[in-house]
């Protein structure tokens, strides 16, 4: 009896040490977003505070609710964090490219304070992105990471589900002029954009040619003159080419017409240009010489917006 | 062969007596004509058991709360009092995170016999099943040992200590599978975490220079190298619209439960051994039984079946103890019960459901009412023989 019992402890020791003798080794990265755990990040991260949602953080004063919780569902640890990273996320609000795009970004920036973090649904975080991606990525933005929908969880009783994007338009759809030619009227907005645009050409157009969905633009030998070099080499100015993201199949006044000069101002992502403003050259225009001219001293702000445009529709 | 760090340390452990292990029945016999063995037995044990060691320790820390004064703790050696003295704040992390330890060892032992049960107002804090050179021994010096760098690991960066902070050596650029990274926020100073446990910890068992004393330092190693084990990298992406093109990242302690996990299994594949004649290392403790590896928990002697209450054992006994109807498992009435059967109580409980999300804003929820049988195990017949002894 004796025996035989300690034959069988002897035989689970070993089978148990082969299983567990070689545990897997292996680096691990947590990237935040929505996990399982009620507390993500650190497990022992001090407790959620909640606290008023101040009125300099504009992405979120106005969502519906006064009270967020911090750490935030990003893992912003303090208010300035939390404003300083929404700040980027205004110009996109302001384009009304989802009428939840504020419901979405506000319930992980500055998520409601209750008993239980409130994550945004998938379906949710799919509306916004089907309506807002397209129009980040004309300005050379992918959709970040952080707002992958995956991480988000389906649809349940226990997440912020889609809220305004059920009701009917309020104006009969049109279609839209393309982000890259809304206009910009004062030389304080010309410079913002010249802000976030990594170079300023003026230039000649010599023609424009249609490639899968955007709108390519082949610049002139001739007449060109850089404004604001930014990543651009010398070589690069010889034969230019500029991509319109997304730019395939909406109007653009500005490029109806190709003769004369252009003020064009863009980004260099992957090696590839990509159009972010375009404007006709008018010498006689007081507020474009102006920003031209003070480009330089115009104090850019360090996180500066991804795109500056119009918020008035057309 | 298995050599302990600090050879001059080891070569001065001699082995002060050799442990028999005492072989018990699976089924235990309670006719008189075996009760008199059975007494002998219990005798035989208590001699060899008694004048093994001091039975306090400084778990005793856990229990006093915030205000931990050295000289209430009376398990602690003279180091041990002096390192309590000159960083008490260092204590009262110990002390919160002995609470940790215990709570995640009572996790880990839930369905079994024994379930790290800790008596009230005991010094011992466990009673007599830790002068056992048991498996379960070996489990409680590794996760308690783990939990103190662990509780020192997490003030050090919340700030509470002022001997340490985050890891100032972790810092500049860096980069891993998915680019390049700074350094940055808080990394987890567990470097000193493990210092320090390692000087207040072991500091007894190095007083103590018999076999026990040996498996209580390869033990404690073992829960300090767990917990390293879990360190991870994480990382916060605030590039342009929170691309992740630029990342901060830091070393972080992951969640205790990750270490109580594997050193439970560490505990199921445990290997019994005995020490040399030297006493300087670990042999096997028969023919064909494996050799231990720095990784592995170690013990000397056989578990009892814990299935009635032994004082001398330190056995509290599973009377009274919830068990599982339908489970094959250690939880199950058969196993848990040893055999005796179970009682059954129905039991009603009311709880929130059906809790739904609702703009703009707020959680609602209803109560629902769910009635349930609970199991418990009978008491052994002929308790009154048993109190006697």
């Amino acid at each position: 009896m004796w025996v035989a019992w300690s034959a069988r402890t002897a035989a689970l020791a070993l089978l148990l040490g082969a299983l567990h003798g070689a545990p897997t080794r292996g680096q691990e990265y947590d990237y935040y977003g929505w996990q399982a755990e009620p507390l993500h990040g650190r497990s022992y991260s001090k407790p959620p505070q909640c606290l008023d949602i101040p009125a300099d953080l504009p992405l979120c004063h106005t969502v519906g609710y006064k009270r967020m919780r911090l750490p935030n569902l990003l893992e912003h640890e303090s208010l300035a964090e939390v404003k300083q990273q929404a700040s980027s996320w205004l110009p996109l609000l302001a384009k009304r490219c989802h009428s939840d795009t504020q419901v979405f970004l506000c319930s992980l920036f500055a998520p409601v304070c209750l008993d239980r973090p409130i994550y945004p649904c998938r379906s949710l975080c799919e509306a916004a992105r089907a309506g807002c991606a397209p129009l980040m990525e004309a300005y050379g933005f992918p959709w970040p990471e952080m707002l992958h929908c995956h991480k988000f969880p389906l649809d349940n009783d226990l997440c912020i589900a889609v809220q305004f994007g059920h009701l009917p338009a309020t104006a009969p759809p049109v279609t839209k002029i393309c982000a890259q030619c809304e206009m910009e009227h004062s030389a304080d907005g010309l410079m913002e954009q010249m802000c976030s645009s990594d170079f300023v050409v003026k230039m000649r157009i010599k023609e424009i040619k249609i490639d899968n969905g955007d709108r390519k633009l082949i610049g002139a030998q001739k007449k060109k003159k850089l404004l604001k070099a930014g990543p651009l080499k010398r070589k690069d100015t010889k034969k230019l080419v500029l991509h319109m993201k997304n730019g395939a199949s909406c109007p653009c006044p500005q490029l109806d017409n190709l003769t004369g000069s252009f003020l064009v101002m863009g980004r260099k992502v992957e090696g590839q240009l990509l159009l972010t403003a375009v404007y006709r050259w008018d010498k006689k225009n007081k507020e474009m010489k102006f920003a031209v001219k003070f480009m330089f001293s115009y104090p850019c702000s360090l996180y500066y917006p991804f795109f500056y445009g119009a918020a008035e529709p057309h | 062969m298995l050599k302990l760090q600090g050879e001059d340390e080891a070569a001065q452990l001699a082995p002060r007596r050799a442990r028999v292990p005492v072989p018990r029945p699976t089924a235990p016999d309670v006719s008189p004509s075996s009760a008199r063995l059975g007494l002998a037995c219990l005798l035989l044990l208590l001699l060899l058991t008694l004048p093994a060691r001091v039975d306090t320790s400084w778990w005793y820390i856990g229990a006093l709360g915030a205000r931990v004064i050295c000289d209430n703790i009376p398990g602690l050696v003279s180091r041990q009092r002096q390192l309590c003295q000159r960083y008490p704040d260092i204590m009262r992390s110990v002390g919160e995170g002995a609470r940790e330890w215990i709570r995640e060892c009572q996790h880990q032992f839930r369905h079994h016999r024994w379930n790290c049960t800790t008596l009230d107002r005991d010094h011992t804090v466990f009673g007599r099943a830790m002068l056992r050179s048991s498996r379960e021994a070996a489990f409680v010096y590794a996760i308690s040992s783990a939990g103190v760098v662990h509780a020192i690991t997490r003030a050090c960066s919340q700030g509470e200590l002022s001997v340490c902070s985050c890891d100032p050596y972790t810092r500049g650029r860096h980069h891993d599978q998915r680019g390049d990274f700074d350094w940055g926020g808080c990394s987890d100073n567990i470097h000193y975490g493990v210092r320090f446990a390692k000087a207040f910890v072991d500091a007894k068992e190095k007083r103590l220079k018999d076999a026990r004393a040996l498996m209580n330092l390869h033990n404690n190693r073992c829960g300090r190298t767990a917990v390293r084990r879990f360190l991870k990298l994480e990382c916060k992406c605030h590039g342009v619209s929170g691309s992740c093109t630029l990342r901060t990242c830091w070393r972080a302690l992951s969640d205790f439960r990750r270490t109580g996990d594997y050193l439970r299994r560490r505990y199921d594949g445990a290997v019994q051994v005995t020490a040399t004649q030297d006493g300087a290392n670990f042999t096997a403790a028969r023919q064909g039984y494996r050799h231990a590896t720095r990784t592995d928990l170690v013990y000397f002697d056989n578990s009892p079946d814990y299935c009635v209450l032994d004082k001398a054992a330190g056995s509290l006994g599973t009377a009274g103890r919830v068990c599982s109807k339908t489970s094959k498992g250690t939880d199950g009435c058969e196993i848990m019960c040893c055999g005796r059967g179970y009682d059954t109580t129905r039991v009603t409980r009311v709880t929130q459901c059906e809790c739904k999300f609702h703009w703009c804003c707020a959680v609602r929820c209803k109560e629902c009412r769910n009635t349930v049988d609970v199991h418990t195990c009978k008491a052994p017949k002929k308790a009154e023989w048993l109190d006697q002894t």
